[in-house]
């Protein structure tokens, strides 16, 4: 275990020695505060309160779409810089498994996403008291925290797509390339059967709320089901690919 | 005078010691690499004993990087097997790589960290590395000044000898280089040289690099494995065990150079194979042990000798008969 967390303090470091690494946090606070501002001056009564806005804007499709962006091209990066750099010479001669140093990368990627949720959040939250306050509004911790899931399982399969693409294509601009390709078209809905199936229309887990649904004859566990099987073939995939490839 | 003798037993007694009775690092058994059909690597065994420097020629293509990446388990192999110290690449890849240090290639490093920092993301990649260990590598490579600079600072220099530092950190029993003297100017050539001296010295290690510089396998080298097409071409020996015995082909520059003449072909222990009377000089083949009398007896004839060179058959000259010429496959 100790052998593990010392891969992982050691991606971790690669992370956040990086001089960019506070931008991203950097924007996803100011971000909140200027969307407050607006929301607040065009119209002030849109949101009843700092729970209101926060558990509207952080869903998939307000502000945790940035979130989401932002933490793609953090991982994008990971395994894909690596070839890049010529580092994973280094990096795959030692007296580690190929698996293990892979997975150390997955963890952290999952952390780096948690760690800009938090901040997230937080910005949001704080945004919210400045421009609405605290009181009035229907919305309160319970929905703040339903949409911060929401966000963070959008992030999370969004990152494990993006950190497979790295693996296969080790080029991070590709990497970046595809996966917003992706998010651009992962609004539309196609009016077929099979299209419940794809991915994208069981992204968004909010569109359940109020007894809603993406498509017709989905249900939120099917959705979750869909999501972990996706999940779990990127992973396959990304595992299967790194362990067996000849680095030339 | 005393100091070059010593000198000389010192390295004596080192091509003596990796004999027989050393023990083997690395055994290299039958290994290939099968791409598409095509042997790019073709059944490919050598062995490398303790202490030894050995060599990997061979021209471009020939397979030296392939070799060198199925070693380090970042190829694998199509068939045979790599045993270190042992311990199988193939089904004990942990064990086996623990004995290995490495630099494939370009030395590469994250630009952003310092050289410290990177030091330290191997360290932690190792079990029983301690900071006393990283101070002795850095220090053993003359690093200490650089170690909190970043790396995209550095030189080539500089990061080969990170590169070094790198691969000495787990204290390997086998180093393997891979084209180490690549882009250095001819300062850091000699430079890289020295290092690599010191520490099979100092570390008492042995010491595998893939070159296709010949001139610098043979000033290091006590072996070199030629390889062309994949194909293992010959396994030689390098430096003076070759020479002690054998016989030396001379050319004397005289000022008296039919008088010299006689006196060769009037002696036993020299055989005169040509000459040139527009330079005064005559070649002759003899043995090695004798080479003292022939002067002697030049002497005592009166003629006076302005230089003696050894015509070596240089390594080049070797390498090329054995690839057939520069022949790329």
């Amino acid at each position: 275990m100790r052998r593990f967390n010392n891969l992982m303090i050691n991606e971790w470091l690669k992370l956040s020695k990086k001089r960019m690494f506070f931008m991203p946090y950097v924007l996803l606070i100011l971000l909140p505060l200027l969307v407050g501002y607006i929301v607040h001056s065009v119209s002030a009564e849109l949101f009843g309160s700092a729970f209101d806005f926060s558990s509207t804007m952080l869903l998939p499709n307000g502000i945790g779409q940035a979130l989401t962006i932002l933490a793609i091209i953090g991982t994008a990066g990971v395994v894909s810089k690596e070839y890049g750099q010529g580092t994973i010479k280094f990096l795959l001669i030692r007296a580690r498994s190929r698996t293990a140093i892979l997975a150390s990368k997955y963890v952290i990627v999952l952390v780096y996403a948690l760690t800009l949720t938090i901040v997230t959040t937080i910005a949001v939250y704080g945004s919210g008291i400045l421009w609405f306050g605290l009181n009035g509004g229907e919305a309160g911790f319970s929905e703040i925290l339903l949409s911060v899931l929401y966000g963070f399982v959008y992030t999370v399969v969004y990152v494990t797509l993006a950190f497979m693409i790295g693996i296969l294509t080790t080029s991070t601009g590709v990497t970046i390339g595809i996966t917003m390709f992706a998010i651009t078209i992962d609004k539309l809905v196609i009016s077929r059967d099979f299209y419940k199936y794809v991915l994208f229309p069981n992204l968004n887990l909010s569109a359940y709320e109020g007894n809603g649904a993406p498509m017709r004859g989905m249900t939120l566990s099917f959705s979750i089901t869909m999501l972990a099987v996706y999940m779990l073939l990127f992973l396959l995939a990304g595992f299967v690919v790194f362990r067996r490839r000849d680095v030339a | 005078m005393n100091q070059i003798m010593m000198n000389q037993m010192t390295m004596k007694q080192q091509n003596v010691e990796p004999g027989k009775e050393a023990p083997l690092v690395l055994q290299m058994n039958g290994v290939s690499k099968i791409i598409k059909g095509k042997s790019i690597v073709d059944k490919l065994s050598f062995d490398i004993r303790k202490g030894e420097i050995v060599g990997l020629l061979g021209p471009n293509g020939a397979g030296k990087t392939t070799t060198i990446r199925m070693m380090t388990g970042l190829i694998r192999m199509s068939e045979g097997d790599v045993m270190i110290q042992g311990h199988s690449i193939r089904n004990d890849f942990k064990r086996a790589i623990a004995h290995i240090g490495a630099i494939i290639e370009n030395p590469e490093f994250y630009p952003y960290m310092t050289g410290l920092d990177n030091l330290k993301q191997y360290q932690r990649m190792t079990d029983e590395v301690n900071d006393e260990r990283i101070n002795e590598v850095v220090q053993l490579v003359g690093l200490q000044e650089a170690m909190n600079k970043k790396v995209k600072a550095y030189s080539l220099g500089m990061r080969q000898r990170l590169g070094i530092a790198q691969a000495l950190l787990q204290r390997p029993k086998l180093l393997i280089l891979d084209e180490p003297t690549n882009g250095l100017d001819p300062a850091g050539i000699r430079e890289m040289r020295e290092y690599m001296r010191t520490i099979a010295e100092v570390e008492g290690i042995s010491i595998l690099i893939s070159s296709h510089m010949l001139a610098e396998i043979e000033q290091i080298c006590h072996r070199a494995v030629v390889i062309q097409n994949g194909k293992l071409v010959t396994v030689t020996k390098l430096g003076e065990e070759q020479e002690a015995a054998a016989q030396v082909k001379l050319t004397i520059r005289v000022d008296l150079l039919q008088s010299a003449i006689d006196i060769v072909e009037g002696t036993e222990i020299a055989q005169l194979n040509g000459m040139d009377s527009t330079r005064a000089e005559l070649t002759v083949t003899l043995l090695d042990s004798n080479v003292p009398a022939l002067v002697t007896a030049l002497g005592i004839g009166g003629v006076g000798i302005y230089r003696i060179t050894e015509l070596k058959q240089s390594l080049e000259e070797d390498f090329l008969k054995w690839t057939g010429g520069n022949l790329i496959a």
